[in-house]
């Protein structure tokens, strides 16, 4: 960046809101992901108008904006891929309005998830989506990384609840998408076309919501089994018996012996753990779902199946799948998480590829995941010390993605491509697919301003 | 390989096993009063991993990230990859006080140590009416800030143990000097030979601190190990008074800030909440409490060095107390009670005080 341009940013947001500090500029150089390199300031926008003519700065002087949440995401969406300036919008975070009659709330883009989920409880309602990193990503990061999470069988994803939106264009027009309807069929549905798609044709500046009436009974069931293939039964059992449950979660057997190697819980070392959790608004509608549920389990040939509706019961079903990130985040210093989504009927041949090729590769892969919804969550251990470990460690990740679209998955359920998964997006996408990508970008962001290098668009 | 940085280099594996997933960011409390991932725990760990990578110096431009940080562990607690924060920005502040880089506020803080007695280098400590290097069972220890900023706090804990009968004196006590391993520096090695000379001279079986933090530094600290070897048993007031019939209840709602040093630090969260809830039946949680607890921002050096975001810090705490509507938030450390009472304002009617001062009162 020419020395001329920051003065000029930190008039555009006032001094307050702009750095170019070496420790601003370290902390930006990455977010959950692997990747690294150092911005060369950034700025705290805190209005439209701000955002608006940042934009604009850096189509007049040609450097390239990478907008940002909280800085969770696992694919590089937030990193720089090169020089450039971070948009960091984490001081746009009022909730502008929630209106129950209407269904919706509307947000700026750094309001942080448990914010909304905070102040939508009192209402008797909720944001469905509930992201792993809920406590701390924006739902400006949501949006613009279609997030989703453990309730994606039953809930959706982000998706499923953006009905409108403001932005600022990657060259600089201000757009507003949706509405507040529920329903809208007008016009070509580019409110879909913004969400999940990461910062690079605009930046979000505000966000409407549509929300739910939150369930208030729950009932929650564990089975283990001894052989994949049964799990396999149970999961798409489950999932046609004619109800749906809210959560579904799958750990394989190398995520259960690394729990139990790390903690006290003292798991049964089986192929496969099913963690089910059912939800309505009377105990009676849960119970009614958790039986269906079940039965599956025992159609299935369960080892055992424990069930629990009192908090502290569920509390230590649960124990089991929360504690699997951190445990298996300890084994090694470096890990990566993919989320690969199958088809329901292909998780486990999907799980059973996935050990295949660590084996070949003699490399550390535990999975967990979201079984309901096909999502799930190969963990690649590594030390990157380890001469040849890492070269072992992309070999088999080629693989997986290989493997994944090969069983007519996704290379990505909710993480996102980024800059992880973007040399793999022709695996999936076809020439038109891409370059109809490619179009949308330059009509939003001819200069390419737009966290440039991210999902294979530049070019 | 000959280390640059060999006490930060101890580190290494925990710095690198931080996996930047930014979950820190929900509970440091000077991120959420800045917004600024610089100075959360992930971007304290960014900052290190380059040093020890050679792409980063370990010099003043870092002060303002390394040095803002309140050690209040709450990243800690919270981090999916066991990353001990605290003991890592310790260790790095030391390294860059050996290179001449340290936030003169810190600095100074050495320098008064040095030359004085107490942190805030006043000459004239109160005497508190109190019996003074006497024979007794227990010694109480007022530290700097019970001494010197909050003195009737101080009063009103030396009123509850002499309701209670307690056979106790206090000493010419010194600063126990712990804050400066916070800071860069070292524990004076003359303070803590007065301490434990002052100390064991009174043949008390007892120590009773009023501060969380000379607490942890008399039971953790290998300079004062004599205490313990000389069988002397190291309590906070808290643990001092729980269990204990103090005669006295109220219907005011209350409420109950954790000081970090006293929880996520110690683990004692039991006995003042089985205190308060004796006296005050109406006791309600703050929204964050126990290991959840936010911190009042004085910790660490922050106070001292960053005043605003301890101040805004302390705010946030108090709006907690707002929210709940409690009537008194009490609390076990001096240093809370000081930084959240400044931070109060005009138009928050509810009162913070120690748990001893509220005992004191419904006494009285």
């Amino acid at each position: 960046m020419q020395a001329s341009w920051k003065p000029r940013l930190a008039e555009l947001v006032g001094p307050d809101n702009f750095s170019d500090a070496v420790i601003d500029l370290v902390s930006y150089s990455s977010d959950a992901s692997e990747h690294s390199i150092r911005p060369q300031a950034v700025v705290w926008p805190t209005n439209v108008e701000q955002v608006r003519s940042v934009v604009l700065l850096a189509n007049e002087l040609g450097f390239p904006l990478y907008p940002r949440g909280a800085g969770t995401g696992l694919s590089g969406m937030a990193t720089p891929s090169t020089d450039g300036l971070v948009l960091d919008l984490a001081r746009m975070r009022r909730i502008i309005d929630i209106s129950i009659q209407d269904r919706v709330a509307v947000v700026e883009p750094g309001v942080v998830y448990a914010d909304l989920d905070n102040a939508l409880a009192p209402h008797g309602y909720f944001f469905p989506p509930d992201p792993g990193s809920s406590k701390v990503c924006t739902l400006g990061g949501n949006v613009a990384t279609n997030a989703g999470g453990v309730k994606g069988a039953k809930y959706g994803t982000t998706r499923d609840y953006v009905l409108g939106l403001s932005l600022v264009l990657g060259d600089g027009r201000e757009m507003k998408v949706g509405g507040r309807n529920i329903k809208s069929v007008s016009g070509y549905d580019l409110t879909r076309l913004m969400v999940g798609s990461e910062g690079t044709l605009g930046v979000l500046t505000e966000i409407i919501l549509k929300i739910n009436p939150k369930p208030t009974a729950t009932a929650t069931a564990l089975a283990v089994f001894d052989k994949l293939e049964d799990a396999g039964g149970a999961i798409v059992g489950v999932m046609s018996s004619g109800i749906l449950p809210s959560v579904l979660e799958i750990l394989g057997r190398e995520t259960l012996q690394a729990i139990n190697q790390n903690t006290e819980l003292n798991l049964p070392e089986v192929d496969a753990m099913l963690l089910c959790e059912t939800d309505g608004f009377t105990q009676a509608e849960a119970d009614y779902q958790m039986e269906r549920v079940v039965e599956q389990f025992q159609a299935n040939r369960a080892r055992s199946v424990r069930q629990a509706t009192a908090a502290e019961e569920v509390a230590d079903l649960w124990q089991a799948r929360k504690s699997a990130y951190a445990v298996l985040a300890r084994l090694k210093p470096n890990f990566v998480l993919e989320d690969v989504t199958v088809p329901i009927s292909q998780v486990v041949n999907m799980l059973a590829g996935v050990q295949e090729i660590a084996g070949r590769h003699q490399v550390s892969i535990a999975t967990f995941g979201h079984a309901g919804d096909g999502n799930l969550h190969p963990q690649v251990l590594w030390d990157a010390a380890e001469p040849g470990e890492t070269e072992r460690v992309e070999k088999a990740v080629d693989e997986l993605f290989a493997l994944a679209i090969e069983l007519g998955g996704t290379l990505t359920g909710e993480h996102g491509i980024g800059l992880s998964k973007a040399a793999y997006m022709g695996l999936e996408h076809g020439s038109a697919a891409m370059e109809t990508m490619r179009n949308l970008k330059r009509s939003c962001d001819p200069n390419n301003i737009l966290n440039p290098g991210k999902m294979a668009l530049d070019g | 390989m000959s280390e640059k940085h060999p006490l930060l280099a101890t580190f290494r594996d925990q710095i690198q096993r931080c996996s930047r997933c930014g979950f820190c960011q929900a509970h440091c409390p000077v991120f959420g009063t800045s917004l600024r991932p610089a100075l959360n725990a992930r971007g304290k760990m960014l900052l290190l991993k380059e040093v020890l990578e050679g792409s980063l110096e370990l010099n003043e431009e870092l002060v303002e990230s390394l040095f803002q940080c309140t050690t209040c562990a709450s990243c800690t607690v919270n981090c999916p990859s066991g990353v001990d924060v605290p003991t890592i920005i310790k260790a790095a502040r030391k390294e860059m006080v050996g290179l001449g880089a340290c936030h003169p506020a810190f600095v100074a803080m050495d320098q008064v140590l040095e030359q004085n007695p107490n942190i805030y280098a006043e000459d004239e400590p109160g005497d508190f009416e109190a019996p003074r290097g006497k024979q007794a069972e227990v010694v109480y220890f007022m530290g700097c800030v019970g001494q010197y900023r909050e003195e009737e706090a101080t009063e009103a804990a030396l009123e509850v143990l002499g309701h209670l009968g307690v056979d106790y004196t206090l000493i010419d006590e010194v600063c126990c000097s712990g804050v400066l391993e916070d800071v860069g520096f070292d524990i004076k090695p003359a303070l803590a030979a007065k301490n434990l000379e002052l100390i064991l001279a009174t043949g008390a079986e007892t120590l009773v601190t009023g501060c969380p933090y000379c607490f942890r530094t008399f039971n953790n600290k290998q300079i004062y190990a004599p205490l313990k070897e000389a069988g002397v048993e190291i309590l906070h007031l808290s643990q001092f008074l729980a269990n204990r019939d103090l005669g006295v209840i109220t219907d005011q709602v209350v409420t109950y800030h954790d000081p970090c040093d006293l929880g996520r630090h110690t683990g004692i969260y039991a006995e003042p909440r089985r205190t308060i809830q004796t006296l005050a039946p109406n006791f309600v949680e703050l929204p964050h409490h126990h290991a959840d607890a936010l911190c009042c921002g004085a910790g660490g050096g922050v106070r001292g060095a960053f005043a605003k975001n301890s101040l805004d810090m302390a705010r946030r705490r108090l709006a907690e107390v707002d929210q709940v509507g409690a009537e008194v938030v009490l609390t076990e450390c001096n240093s809370c009670v000081h930084n959240l009472a400044n931070a109060k304002l005009r138009a928050q009617k509810f009162r913070v005080l120690t748990t001893a001062q509220f005992i004191a009162e419904l006494i009285d």
